[in-house]
């Protein structure tokens, strides 16, 4: 009798590899195709980013009428999440598979999450705004959903972003990681500048029918984009997915990883250092226009020229890290960058200079280009290949927290000085800005002890000789801007 | 891979414990997308309600 059973397990066995979602054979070379497809997850996230901060901001206070704190309220609440990305990371890093995967799970579910609150939001915000019937409607139904759709993209958001890096950098060797970190980087801003020209035309004008397309066009396109990059791109490995050891503890992980030389140092610089870039990115265009008398069109071109800036250091920082810099060098070039570009931005306003603005504006993102390369590079280099993930969840989790505060506190800190000072309408911004200088120092002097302990070469062979660190290709990079969740 | 392997669920080649897996990324999918689905016409019934 014709044995059915076997004859369709050899078919489906011959046919499978090529329909599932997984790379079987992973391959020491991984072409640039590929790596660009695995950075789709990037654009997703850059398209989210600004649909929350910028089209969603300004939609929410001017077309649907919402105050602006309580705009300012739920667009912060994906921050919350922020933290709990040294979680996640440290989640993928030990997820236990019967299929032998461990980043494409999180990242199906920070999909998912991201899909949800995106599908949810139009109808939350025209509730909140009690457009039509939605007058009579209780104001808890309002603000509970529209808080719910707002912390699901977060969630998601900060998920995606986490895991994938992770599984980029799983999937490189570590000479090849600085070309990472910026490829992924510079998708995640390609990503931004596209999806905000996309929504900025199609919202030309508004509808409540147009709002509910364009979000929910945002929910599929983020759906379709991550599951192409996700394809076929994670390894399985049936060892580690049949293991049986159990999952070693957040709590002693973490251990681990700080007790290494440096290692909570390093995050400090982060935090100093992206809290001082970050403090002013608000404030930048308000400052042009009201103190140096900007008109709309020239602020709205001050962020590209921030953007670009970044986008330069960036990429010079990759190829001078491709070359083997010190990666901690380079953050401090780019906090030492900064110190004059901040001065330069308060010293405008005596002037009243718009060119040495707009240059020192430029100077300004180069130097957070620079930085936040070198750190995310000595972040990954300096960690254990199996705690990638953690590793680049602690980065992010300090980045975008420090970032997120360092924004709200930079518009705190200008109201008080505007209100503590009538006469000059320049000091509540260069108040700021000199803030920003002295974190920058702050962070230049925190880096100079990480330094010595971390890349000290005679340090460094012992400790990749004695402890910790198992021989053979270390860890990895991927990249995001630690604004991301500003 | 043997094909005789008792471990392996007839007709995917899976073993039961990836089938299983692979099932629950289903089962999760279809709750969260179901409760997604659920306050979204609640939301939109609120707005804008039909059947009255």
């Amino acid at each position: 009798m014709f044995d059915y059973r076997s004859f369709a397990l050899r078919r489906v066995a011959r046919i499978a590899p090529h329909y599932l979602p997984f790379a079987d054979v992973a391959s020491p070379e991984v072409p640039l195709s590929r790596l660009l497809r695995l950075s789709l997850f990037q654009v997703t996230v850059g398209m989210a980013l600004v649909l929350l901060v910028g089209t969603l901001n300004r939609v929410m206070i001017v077309e649907l009428r919402v105050p602006a704190s309580l705009v300012a309220v739920m667009l912060s609440l994906p921050l919350v999440f922020a933290p709990f990305r040294a979680l996640i990371g440290h989640r993928s890093d030990t997820h236990r598979s019967a299929l032998g995967i461990r980043r494409l799970p999180y990242i199906f579910r920070g999909t998912m999450l991201q899909f949800g609150g995106f599908a949810v939001m139009p109808f939350a915000l025209l509730v909140l705004s009690g457009f039509a019937e939605a007058a009579d409607a209780p104001k808890w139904l309002g603000h509970g959903s529209a808080a719910l759709a707002f912390l699901l993209v977060g969630a998601g958001l900060h998920m995606v972003q986490t895991v994938g890096l992770a599984l980029a950098t799983d999937l490189v060797p570590e000479a090849d990681q600085p070309k990472v970190v910026g490829l992924m980087y510079v998708m995640m801003l390609t990503g931004m500048i596209a999806s905000a020209l996309v929504f900025g035309w199609l919202l030309q004008v508004y509808t409540p029918q147009r709002l509910i397309q364009v979000i929910q066009g945002a929910a599929v396109v983020t759906v379709v984009l991550n599951g192409i990059a996700m394809w076929k791109q994670e390894a399985r490995d049936r060892q580690r997915g049949s293991s049986t050891a159990p999952r070693p503890p957040f709590r002693a992980a973490w251990a681990a990883f700080a007790a290494r030389p440096g290692a909570v140092g390093l995050l400090a610089v982060v935090g100093l250092g992206t809290a001082g870039f970050g403090m002013a990115d608000v404030l930048l265009e308000p400052y042009g226009g009201q103190i140096l008398g900007m008109t709309v069109g020239e602020t709205t071109r001050l962020t590209a020229v921030l953007a670009g800036g970044s986008l330069a250091g960036f990429t010079l920082a990759s190829i001078v890290l491709n070359r083997g810099a010190d990666p901690l060098r380079m953050a401090g070039l780019g906090a030492l960058a900064g110190v004059p570009a901040f001065l330069a931005i308060a010293a405008a306003a005596a002037g009243g200079s718009v060119a040495l603005f707009v240059a020192a504006t430029l100077l300004a993102g180069f130097g957070a280009g620079l930085f936040g390369h070198g750190t995310l590079t000595a972040t990954m280099r300096t960690a254990p290949r199996e705690q990638a993930g953690l590793a680049l969840g602690a980065w992010g989790a300090v980045g975008a927290t420090a970032a997120g505060i360092a924004l709200a506190a930079g518009g705190v800190i200008r109201d008080i000085a505007l209100r503590l000072e009538g006469g000059d309408a320049a000091l509540p911004y260069t108040t700021v800005f000199g803030i920003e200088a002295l974190l920058l120092v702050l962070a230049l002097a925190a880096i100079l002890p990480v330094r010595r302990k971390l890349f000290d070469p005679a340090r460094r062979r012992a400790i990749s000789a004695g402890q910790a660190l198992p021989p053979g290709p270390r860890p990895v990079a991927g990249a995001g801007a630690p604004a991301a969740g500003a | 891979m043997p094909d005789n392997d008792p471990d392996k669920v007839w007709p995917t080649g899976l073993t039961l414990r990836e089938a299983e897996e692979v099932h629950s990324y289903l089962i999760d999918g279809t709750r969260v997308f179901g409760a997604i689905a659920l306050l979204a016409h609640i939301l939109v019934a609120v707005t804008t309600p039909w059947l009255g």
